[in-house]
């Protein structure tokens, strides 16, 4: 870890929806250059972490610190020009529009000029080479995981300096699944991005990841490396009781 | 793969003929059942008062025989030129050249378009009816802003249509302002009551939008029909000025147009200027469709109506996108209510009814919700048409009712349900996306 203040920290945050609490106090901390998991059973929290760093739903209380700024009480829709960018879960791309549109999408909120769009659509073309064949092909006609592809592409375009997925394995084959770890860690690599990955395929999303936080019941449980956590016996234990209290 | 698919055509052609015939035999047993008492039985008053009945057992057994048949008919259509099988029955060559004519298709209907009003100069009707079906090509046009690009329900689209036109018709007959300062005026005050309409609805989607939208409609009517101070009420507003060829009257006066041409006057005349006047008005709304369409705020649109979530995340401010959208469209309906109210010189709020939303609504869904030229096409058929099938008198509903049925069975997305993409990648592709733009007219 470095000494350097953390790209995005997250002290004692809490948010709810409605009167149910799904996060009680969460802290993590996501230094720049880092791939961090956040793993957990259904119903942990995960996902609203993401979501709430976007500001929807609101925190109730803490103080979500990126590059040293409070964003929590910041509009969801300007959090995305502080160039932190998101692969929301299900994927959620826009299917009637082509794949270039799709793309397309993802920077026109960005203030970028024409020449750096289309080197961001070039390196994407390169993590992804599907999405160059199907690029003129409507965004619901790709497969599960080429739609995969398209949203952390799409997300890619706005060039992020945090990239948040969520569950980007989720109904794909192994294989695919593969394919999309192994571009996040090319990304992570190569291009010195910083990733915040939700997984619930702990296994995976802990290889991929320099650390992980283990997340039950709205609580942070246990954090460490990634290969530390492997290694706990409590992982499992954690992973599969959160499952039982939610 | 070829071989595969003809093979399953042919199977579930033979499994679909004992399907056919049960759906024909149980829509023949609901006819049966339905008109053995509407028409096997004729009932009527006897000359003392007393109930005399006789069965009509001919008629009743035609009928259910129709049914019988046409059920199979529709159902065989269906099948063949329905979606599913569309691609596999066109042979290859008929499918080129029809889509080559479909590339020509929109400059072609401009360019006729352009010389309707000499093509038919004598007569008056054609003119007339051109007339209108241009105005609702541009209502159509706006409206698809808000229904077909942002996919927002809009069944009170009316409302904007009335703004307009009250609009016009007051500042005209109140303070004699000219319609080329008043038509800039409706819009505006069209797209002020859009962008009202739009707050409270922000949160809606779906059915609840389209209810509430349809309220609005019937409120702006309502008020108009009971603000009798301001509107005239159920009288309406009559004596609205006539255009003017900017600032020009065309009228048989000495500083009328034909005066100044020194030509001959004709009342044609000004049915040819208010002709080409809404053709520019609807190209105007079609071009600024089109240009925004290209823009981040109408991808945003589209982004909008395919997934509201994804919008928020990828950074887009979801209220006023929706907001501009409602605004854009109910400009637009501004601008032909304020054509509308000068045309007609006078207006009532018995113009401004639901019916006319419905109407609208239903050219942008039959043309292909988001498709220029379909929508163009839908207003064609929809308004031209009805005019057609004038000398059917009472059936003519009934026939206007099936083509519709027709239409959305065969084509479920629309009469033009391809959506042109709006970014290429390639310089050579950029090219050609502007002709396309073009055929868009």
């Amino acid at each position: 870890m470095t000494s350097a203040a953390p790209l995005l920290a997250i002290r004692g945050l809490r948010a709810a929806y409605g009167k149910i609490e799904a996060l009680k106090g969460v802290d993590v901390e996501i230094n720049a250059g880092e791939i961090v998991a956040l793993i957990g059973a259904n119903g942990a929290g995960k996902s609203t972490l993401m979501m709430t760093i976007f500001g929807k739903p609101r925190a109730r209380a803490g103080q979500i610190l990126f590059d040293g700024r409070d964003i929590s009480s910041v509009p969801t829709h300007q959090i995305a020009h502080l160039r932190i960018a998101q692969s929301p879960e299900g994927r959620r791309i826009f299917p009637r529009m082509s794949v270039a549109e799709n793309l397309q999408m993802g920077a026109d909120v960005t203030d970028c000029t024409e020449a750096e769009r289309e080197s961001t659509r070039e390196r994407v073309f390169a993590l992804f080479p599907r999405l160059k064949e199907r690029v003129m092909q409507r965004g619901g006609t790709l497969s599960g995981g080429e739609q995969q592809m398209l949203a952390i592409g799409r997300a890619l375009m706005s060039r992020p300096r945090l990239l948040m997925l969520d569950e980007p394995s989720l109904g794909l084959a192994p294989l695919i699944a593969r394919q999309i770890f192994d571009a996040i860690r090319t990304l992570n690599r190569q291009d010195g991005l910083t990733v915040l990955i939700v997984e619930q395929n702990a296994n995976h999303a802990l290889k991929l990841a320099h650390r992980g936080y283990v997340m039950v019941n709205g609580l942070i449980t246990l954090a460490g490396t990634g290969a530390e956590l492997l290694q706990r016996p409590e992982i499992r234990a954690a992973y599969l009781e959160g499952g039982r209290h939610a | 793969m070829t071989a595969l698919s003809t093979e399953t055509t042919q199977a579930s052609r033979t499994a679909a003929i004992p399907f056919i015939l049960k759906k024909a035999f149980l829509s023949a047993c609901v006819a049966l059942v339905l008109f053995s008492l509407m028409i096997g039985i004729r009932t009527e008053a006897g000359p003392d008062g007393q109930l005399t009945w006789w069965t009509r057992l001919g008629d009743l057994a035609s009928i259910v025989g129709l049914v019988f048949g046409g059920s199979i008919v529709v159902e065989l259509l269906r099948q063949w030129i329905g979606p599913t099988g569309a691609e596999k029955l066109v042979p290859a060559p008929v499918q080129r050249s029809l889509s080559l004519a479909g590339r020509f298709l929109g400059p072609a209907l401009l360019v006729f378009t352009l010389l309707v009003p000499v093509i038919f100069y004598n007569q008056r009707y054609i003119l007339d009816l051109a007339i209108l079906v241009l105005t609702y090509v541009m209502l159509g046009w706006g409206l698809n802003v808000v229904v077909g690009l942002a996919g927002l329900l809009d069944l009170g689209y009316v409302a904007f249509y009335a703004v307009g036109a009250y609009s016009y018709a007051l500042l005209a007959t109140n303070f004699g302002w000219s319609f080329w300062v008043c038509l800039p005026l409706a819009g505006m005050l069209a797209a002020i009551w859009g962008a009202m309409l739009g707050f409270p609805v922000l949160r809606l989607r779906g059915d609840y939008l389209a209810i509430v939208t349809l309220a609005f409609g019937e409120i702006i009517r309502l008020v108009i029909l009971n603000w009798q101070d301001l509107t005239g009420g159920p009288n309406g507003v009559s004596g609205i000025p006539r255009p003017s060829f900017f600032g020009i009257p065309l009228d048989n006066s000495d500083d009328g147009l034909a005066a100044k041409l020194g030509i001959e006057y004709s009342p044609t005349h000004r049915i040819v200027f208010l002709f080409y006047l809404i053709l520019a008005l609807a190209l105007l709304t079609n071009w600024v469709t089109i240009r925004l369409r290209r823009l981040p705020i109408g991808r945003a649109w589209e982004a909008l109506r395919e997934d509201e979530v994804a919008c928020r995340a990828l950074g887009i401010n979801t209220t006023t996108t929706k907001l501009t959208a409602f605004a854009t469209g109910a400009m637009f309906g501004g601008f032909a209510g304020a054509f509308f109210a000068t045309r007609q010189g006078f207006i009532s709020p018995e113009s401004f009814t639901f019916q006319e939303s419905a109407l609208v609504l239903a050219i942008v869904v039959l043309g292909g919700m988001g498709s220029q030229l379909g929508v163009a096409l839908a207003a064609l058929t929809m308004i031209g048409g009805f005019e057609l099938f004038r000398g059917l008198e009472t059936y003519r509903m009934l026939v206007f009712g099936m083509a519709m049925v027709l239409i959305m069975i065969w084509r479920p997305r629309g009469i033009i349900g391809h959506r042109a993409p709006t970014v290429y990648l390639t310089k050579a592709q950029a090219i050609s996306s502007d002709l396309v733009k073009e055929g868009h007219g």
